[in-house]
């Protein structure tokens, strides 16, 4: 008997995948931590908890774990979703970063995936960056509530998942020059934007899903680009006419050059690791170009084929 | 040491679509990954870029191995990680749905000429990857004045994740 038994439909290996998984989870207020709380349910090992707060007041009406006990010693969220994952796995790793994502890349360059629940569109379009060039999907979660008039309402929100070189956040019009301007425009007056914890469990639920599915789906073709909208005021998750559309599309706006870190060098990761040099002699001498163009039959390589 | 290899599917499928090719006297296909990088403390990991297979015209006559690159193949993929500063990967196939490896002739030649790269893009790694229809195996030389290393773990980057480890 597992505690894992109910979930045995994911696969006969789906423990050992989903407890070698290691997720990024940048953002643990509102869906963040519901996130947490669902993942370390599930049974995933690993964890690069990021965010810089610590838990106020104003967040215990959505923050999954934060106690009333939490605000007066200023916890903060890492802190808030370790307890939650320490309380439900018995050796997790768990990397806390109480700084920004910024802060965070060494860690999280190694993840298998990266969820970002974050406000920002200028930190959520610099996170999908990050995460195609380290060749991660990205899943991103976002929640709003608009203004209609007359005293109503509109909650809203979206759950996408970037895979590099799929259609992106910019492809999906979620992330535009106008959004990314604005934003940069009202930057220190943003304030408190409206949050409740009921639709931000139905897009992290969602996002929870496209994880699992990442590691051990549970049935055969699903869809390489997801983007699934939340109408709070219908209570409905569909997909957005997008996600059919751009199936199988390219993204214009993170080329694969970009694949990588710009600045690696194998020189100083070599010096750095302190790997010792071969005592050999250096590669026997072999020049490339110097055989090319002196016209011999050098510079050609032949890769045998078993025949027959 | 822990080395990775990623690659999107679709880069993948590509490369296999275009290794599978028939030639008019080669037996069979050969091509270059470009690829970045990026490490953590105790990883590497190669991350493709791209995929250019040899063209046909740039393949020699030989039927005594299943393909023989021109120097204008070599020149090409030189120029490659030249100009993009990156890291090149020779890349063929054993079709089949095991895993993979090297033959006597392939660890020959790619010991001949992958070192070789780091006399124009030597901020990066080379290597050499073979494909089955399923799975991947390679080398890769973190400089020209050390043996090859094994990659020890690719991961197929799609919906849903698949990785398996060369070990």
């Amino acid at each position: 008997m597992s505690r894992f038994d109910r979930q045995s439909f994911l696969g006969a290996d789906s423990e050992i995948k989903l407890n070698r998984a290691t997720l990024g989870l940048v953002g643990l207020g509102g869906g963040g931590s519901h996130i947490v709380q669902q993942t370390a349910h599930l049974g995933i090992g690993g964890y690069v908890l990021v965010d810089p707060d610590h838990i106020t007041e104003t967040n215990t009406n959505r923050l999954v774990g934060g106690r009333l006990s939490d605000i007066a010693k200023e916890a903060k969220k890492v802190v808030i979703a370790e307890r939650q994952i320490r309380g439900l796995m018995e050796k997790p790793r768990v990397v806390p970063v109480t700084d920004s994502w910024h802060k965070a890349t060494a860690d999280l360059k190694s993840c298998d995936i990266i969820v970002g629940s974050l406000d920002s569109f200028i930190q959520r379009e610099q996170l999908e960056r990050f995460a195609r060039r380290h060749l991660i999907p990205y899943i991103d979660i976002g929640m709003d509530v608009h203004d209609l008039g007359g005293g109503e309402f509109l909650i809203a929100g979206q759950v996408v998942l970037s895979m590099p070189g799929g259609p992106c956040l910019r492809c999906a019009g979620l992330i535009t020059d106008e959004r990314v301007a604005a934003e940069a425009n009202r930057y220190g007056a943003a304030g408190g934007r409206p949050q409740v914890v009921w639709s931000n469990g139905v897009l992290a639920s969602a996002a929870v899903g496209i994880v699992v599915q990442l590691l051990t789906p549970w049935f055969g073709k699903p869809p390489q680009f997801i983007y699934l909208d939340y109408d709070g005021n219908r209570g409905t998750v569909t997909p957005n006419e997008r996600m059919n559309l751009y199936e199988g599309r390219t993204c214009k706006h993170h080329p694969s050059e970009e694949t990588g870190d710009p600045f690696f060098d194998i020189r100083k990761f070599v010096r750095r690791r302190a790997i010792p040099p071969r005592k050999e002699a250096k590669n026997g001498g072999f020049n490339l170009f110097g055989r090319i163009r002196a016209g011999r039959v050098f510079g050609k390589a032949s890769i045998r084929r078993e025949r027959g | 040491m822990k080395i990775h290899f990623k690659i999107r599917r679709d880069l993948l499928r590509e490369v296999r679509r275009d290794l599978a090719r028939p030639h008019s006297f080669a037996a069979e296909r050969v091509g270059f990954m470009a690829a970045g990088f990026s490490s953590t403390a105790d990883e590497l990991a190669v991350l493709a870029r791209g995929y250019r297979g040899v063209s046909d015209e740039d393949y020699l006559p030989d039927h005594s191995v299943g393909a023989m690159m021109g120097p204008e193949a070599i020149r090409k993929a030189v120029q490659w990680a030249t100009s993009e500063g990156v890291g090149m990967f020779h890349v063929h196939a054993h079709h089949g749905r095991g895993h993979p490896r090297f033959s006597g002739v392939d660890l020959r030649e790619q010991a001949k000429f992958v070192p070789n790269f780091f006399e124009y893009a030597p901020q990066c790694a080379h290597g050499a990857l073979v494909l089955s229809d399923v799975f991947a195996y390679g080398h890769i030389w973190l400089g020209d004045d050390r043996p090859y290393d094994v990659v020890t773990r690719f991961v197929e980057v799609g919906v849903p994740l698949k990785e398996w480890s060369a070990l």
